[in-house]
């Protein structure tokens, strides 16, 4: 009795192993199983202000995160409006300028979503997410 | 008449526990369909409950979504059915303690469980779908169960 239910789930468990690899092999150019975010892909607050004026800030937050408070000239461009959003920095963007996306805090996801439809959507380069986002912007403000 | 109305009651009963089999069953199919489209995302979804190593997050996610729909296969289609019952039970109470321990700990967690669409629901919203998903597979585990009783 209890054998044949662990034999169904063990059949259930190894059928879903099949496609998984499958799946896992044709999105290996696509994820990385190191790390959530290349550290090639990450910039420290210092290093952002660092930049200056080459720097193009975007606020990945929800739009009364961002209307509430934000980064001095950043842009909103959040997933709830992406459409609306991306054309007005689209206008703003240039190909020398660096792109910094930041969300909330550590914990948060936008920010890394945001870029990585910054690269893959609008094939943008020098798309970096900001280090404990905009927390960590506050505390070293 | 009599006769009729007793052979009616457990008719009516298995309709109804068949269309609870496809409700869920159909939920683990959509659900699992949406993550397996867009595995880098669930990664992120999994790493943000901050529990497990990156490279784990990254395999459940390509695993995970497919156990899912082969699991919602076996109830809507009866096969392999105790078993699909067994893991998605499983699965759920798992997905349950993660948020309310994500919670507990104060993280800003995206619901992962029905893709996109689910980005922005609340804890309570996540909680309560959880649960009822819970409820609906444990009836269904205690139904099985009662029936296999009685057959033997």
């Amino acid at each position: 009795m209890k054998s044949a239910l662990v034999c169904q789930t063990l059949v259930l468990a190894a059928l879903a192993l099949v496609p998984g690899i499958g799946e896992a092999l044709y999105f290996h150019d696509k994820i990385s199983w190191r790390s959530s975010i290349p550290a090639s892909e990450m910039v420290s607050v210092e290093q952002a202000r660092a930049w200056g004026d080459s720097a193009i800030w975007v606020d990945a937050r929800p739009d009364e995160d961002f209307a509430h408070d934000h980064v001095p000239g950043a842009f909103s461009l959040n997933e709830d409006r992406w459409n609306a959003l991306l054309p007005q920095f689209l206008a703003a963007w240039s190909p020398s300028k660096k792109v910094v996306v930041y969300c909330s805090s550590l914990n948060c996801n936008a920010s890394r979503e945001v870029a990585r439809r910054l690269r893959d959507e609008a094939q943008l380069k020098n798309v970096f997410v900001l280090e404990g986002g905009w927390e960590e912007w506050l505390k070293k403000k | 008449m009599t006769s009729a109305t007793f052979n009616l009651k457990p008719q009516t009963s298995n309709i109804l526990w068949r269309i609870v089999d496809l409700i869920v069953g159909g939920i683990f199919i959509y659900a699992g369909a949406l993550k397996m489209f867009d595995p880098v995302r669930f990664a992120s979804d999994i790493d943000n409950y901050k529990i497990l190593p990156w490279t784990i997050g990254v395999a459940l996610a390509f695993y995970v979504p497919w156990l899912e729909i082969f699991c919602g296969i076996a109830l809507v289609l009866r096969f392999l059915y105790r078993g699909g019952l067994s893991i998605l039970t499983a699965l759920v109470l798992v997905f349950t303690l993660a948020t309310v321990a994500a919670k507990v700990r104060g993280l800003d967690i995206t619901c992962g469980c029905f893709g996109h669409a689910s980005q922005h629901w609340s804890f309570p919203a996540h909680i309560a779908t959880n649960l009822a998903i819970l409820a609906a597979l444990l009836a269904l585990c205690f139904q099985a169960a009662a029936k296999r009783k009685a057959a033997h």
